[in-house]
């Protein structure tokens, strides 16, 4: 009967931890504050005629940098070059549209991840984070407990995989582990994931952690169609998925507050040719109260503080916070010496701080150095005439 | 009678010798001057200020313009790792910088000041040179060894000292590259002045001043108590005690040299009271949003633990750059005791020589210096002009003359080979930074022995003459 019973409070003990855990963990997103957006776009695609997957990703950049998100929080993967294709006729120019009006690959691409460097162990070590300690910080994805992340992936997949490169997969378990160890080491506030390939739903069956929002082109046993051929470069320019989604994106700029529901919305199955399927039931919020710029831009709210901007510190306020480097703790004790007068015993600091009290009251202190120089050919004319 | 007309005759053709002498003195200064308001002219002060023998960190003149602006930013002019020199220096030059009048090159007020500190330095090793040698001709007069050939022709050792300073393309390329290295010579020259014209203030004020600047000249401090205490340079004063003991008294003045205490008293009296003013304006200049503290961290410190490694014509780079951190600490003790250790034997040797033991004291430190400029060798090559009487007899002259010519054009050259063109590496450049410090050693070393050999000189003809 002990036995039972201490074995019942054990257990209880035990659930007890544990909802208050789950409940801290759950209740972690809505604690933390989204003070950043990050961006990770994969395209998986190599050989010429795979361009319009680069295409797609090199759009998505364009959309994403023009609402706002730095190249420093893109990490763009490319599997391959077709601005310098030699089967390029355009050379250095991506297009995503036949009328070539908009040319993708401008003055500043910067792609963080290139050619074969686009595996799938490359990309599940930049959601993770654990990268070798000589990859450079603009391959690695900083994100903190406050971001939103962005992860566009394009390429050609299957039932509950994604083709790398042409010779590997990424299966819906490892992308549902990479998402949950992001979770664990809190490396998302909130998550976006759009996948632009065949059967790409397939891809989130696994995903179980909160705080996931999932956007697929079609579902299981669909195909995902590109929209057109351009005759002049010769293959297909852009997917129907994407191209309805910067359709969507090119009439919004950063100010615009269009949701997200707007945004899933305005998918038609009959112009896409297929199904897009979206996954709302990890994610808390209302999708139609989500701006799209929480993920496809950087749109920041700013908190105005009382605390005034100074440029010259004052002298007299404890409680301020140190900015410059230097100070000793020399300034920091004469500094309380400063604002505890009564407590000064020693003359000599009585008299260093009186001296300093009134400098303060001199106002420039230039001057006085400038005067303090000029007065030196005087006093050393006086001295050399005493001293012969 | 006779002899007292032939004096008053000897000193009538001195005095004419020297109005002359400086009639041609003035005549080249004021060219020296011109050349280099002409230089100064030429567009974009001809790319000297990016020369790496020219603009160290510690004398650059744009890290000192980026310091005045750091300081009217209200951030402490030390911010960042540009300026590295004194907030006095930052007071007088930085508004300089940023003056600018319309039709005249960039930075042309910090160019005259520069230029006016170069005439004043050679005004006053003209001054210096003319006490040396006047101690020089009364000394040997003393010592009976005064005779017509002993008066040298034309211009005296300290007008050709102010001239080598004015014409030696070192200077020149010093000044006209707008390093803040004429400054600093002119502190070194204002010293050695006040030392030898005995005023104790002035000296008291150049060295103050000096070792601020560049923490370098501190060890001047001993040449220049010597030269108060003793007097200027005269050869070693066991000749006049021999002197003494031979002749029987037939100079009127003893000859005795004492080591004069009062001076150098007061000397370390005015050497505090310029330290504690420079140190008060230093830390009211610096109150805002530095510290003094700071300000020693990144100028004494700076100099000391060889931050910068920045190619240079100097020997401490290359090495620092290789060298592993836990042996750094090492390395730069070993490196500047080298100075240190050899601050000793000399004054022990060179004692009744102080304004020449200055000059080696000079050349060495600017040998294993952190941050060597073209403005070290401008200065110890003017002083080298000081002792031409005594150092007449000096071998490898020429030889040192080609090897300073032959390093100077080296120099830039492989410095272009290695960092513009890419075809060579640090090593060639580094190897033109060797045969140089190997020059200045064997200049030291010969100086020195020439010296030596003309005191011992003096000694074989002194002691021949009391045989007489």
């Amino acid at each position: 009967m002990a036995a039972s019973s201490a074995v019942v409070a054990i257990l209880a003990s035990i659930w007890l931890c544990s909802s208050i855990a789950a409940d801290a963990s759950g209740s972690s997103s809505e604690t933390t504050m989204h003070t950043n957006n990050w961006a990770v776009l994969v395209c998986t695609s190599r050989f010429w005629f795979n361009y319009r997957h680069m295409a797609n990703t090199l759009s998505l950049y364009r959309t994403v940098k023009r609402l706002g998100i730095p190249d420093e929080r893109i990490i763009l993967m490319l599997a391959d070059d077709m601005a310098c294709n030699s089967r390029n006729k355009y050379p250095a120019q991506v297009f995503n549209n036949e009328n070539h009006w908009l040319n993708l690959y401008g003055d500043n691409v910067e792609v963080d991840y290139r050619g074969y460097e686009v595996t799938v162990e490359n990309f599940l070590r930049v959601l993770t984070g654990r990268h070798e300690s000589a990859v450079p910080r603009s391959k690695r994805l900083l994100s903190d407990e406050g971001s939103h992340i962005l992860l566009y992936m394009t390429g050609h997949g299957g039932d509950e995989f994604l083709k790398f490169q042409d010779s590997e997969e990424l299966q819906s378990h490892d992308l549902a582990d990479a998402v949950k160890q992001m979770k664990e080491k809190h490396r998302f506030k909130e998550l976006l994931i759009m996948v632009d390939t065949c059967q790409a739903a397939t891809l989130f069956n696994q995903l179980h952690s909160p705080g996931v929002l999932a956007i697929a082109s079609s579902m299981k046993g669909e195909n995902s169609y590109s929209h057109h051929l351009d005759s002049d470069v010769g293959v297909s320019v852009v997917d129907r998925f994407t191209f309805y989604t910067l359709a969507f994106f090119e009439r919004l700029n950063m100010y615009d507050n269009a949701s997200l529901s707007r945004l899933f919305n305005s998918y038609d199955p009959n112009l896409l040719m297929s199904n897009a399927y979206y996954r709302t039931d990890l994610y808390q919020r209302n999708l139609q109260e989500v701006p799209v710029t929480n993920f496809f831009g950087s749109v920041m709210e700013t908190v105005h503080t009382d605390s005034a901007y100074r440029a010259f510190p004052q002298k007299n306020t404890p409680r301020e916070t140190r900015i410059r480097t230097g100070k000793t703790a020399e300034d920091d004790s004469r500094r309380s010496i400063l604002t505890d007068m009564t407590k000064a015993e020693c003359p000599f600091t009585r008299i260093v701080s009186s001296l300093e009290s009134k400098m303060e009251t001199v106002g420039n202190l230039d001057s006085l150095v400038n005067y303090g120089l000029v007065m030196i050919l005087p006093v050393l004319v006086v001295s050399v005439w005493l001293s012969t | 009678m006779a002899t007292a007309n032939t004096e008053e005759e000897k000193s009538k053709s001195e005095q004419q010798k020297n109005h002359g002498g400086g009639g041609g003195f003035t005549r080249w200064a004021v060219l020296a001057v011109i050349f280099r308001l002409t230089l100064i002219y030429f567009p974009g002060n001809l790319n000297l200020s990016s020369r790496p023998e020219v603009s160290t960190p510690l004398t650059s003149i744009r890290r000192l313009a980026e310091g005045y602006w750091l300081k009217q930013s209200s951030m402490s002019p030390y911010a960042g790792s540009m300026y590295h020199g004194s907030p006095l220096l930052l007071s007088v030059l930085g508004p300089l910088t940023v003056k600018r009048i319309e039709g005249q090159p960039s930075h042309i007020l910090c160019s005259l000041v520069f230029v006016l500190a170069d005439l004043i330095s050679a005004i006053l090793l003209r001054a210096t040179g003319r006490k040396l040698q006047m101690a020089y001709r009364k000394s040997l007069k003393s010592l009976n060894l005064l005779n017509k050939s002993t008066d040298s022709g034309g211009l005296s050792s300290g007008d050709i000292a102010a001239l080598v300073y004015l014409w030696n393309p070192f200077t020149i390329v010093a000044c006209v590259g707008l390093s803040t290295s004429p400054v600093e010579n002119l502190f070194n020259i204002l010293t050695l002045y006040g030392a030898a014209t005995g005023i104790a203030p002035l000296a008291a004020f150049g060295w103050v001043m000096a070792t601020h600047l560049s923490l370098y000249p501190a060890i001047l401090i001993i040449p220049v108590i010597l030269v108060l205490g003793y007097g200027p340079d005269a050869p070693p004063s066991k000749l006049f005690r021999s002197k003494e003991n031979g002749k029987v008294g037939d100079d009127k003045s003893s000859q005795e040299i004492i080591f004069s205490w009062g001076r150098v008293l007061h000397l370390l009296v005015w050497t505090s009271v310029w330290s504690v003013y420079v140190l008060v304006l230093c830390s009211i200049s610096v109150k805002q949003h530095s510290s003094l503290q700071e300000m020693f961290q990144r100028t004494y410190g700076f100099i000391l633990t060889v931050e910068d490694l920045s190619p240079n014509i100097g020997v401490l780079w290359y090495f620092f750059a290789e060298v592993f951190d836990f042996f750094r600490d090492f390395f730069l003790i070993v490196f500047h005791s080298n100075i240190l250790f050899m601050i000793l034997p000399l004054a022990i040797r060179l004692k009744h020589r102080p304004c020449f033991l200055a000059f080696v004291y000079i050349a060495i430190s600017s040998m294993l210096k952190s941050y060597p400029s073209v403005g070290d060798p401008a200065l110890y090559l003017g002083l080298l002009g000081l002792f031409l009487d005594e150092l007449a007899d000096m071998q490898f002259c020429f030889f040192l003359f080609c090897g300073y010519v032959g390093v100077s054009v080296l120099s830039p050259v492989m410095h272009n080979l290695w960092i513009w063109r890419g075809t060579g590496n640090a090593n060639f450049y580094y190897a033109t930074a060797m045969a140089y410090a190997c020059f200045q050693i064997v200049l030291v070393v010969e100086s020195v022995s020439s010296m030596l050999n003309h005191d011992r000189k003096l000694m074989k003809l002194s002691a021949s003459k009391l045989q007489k």
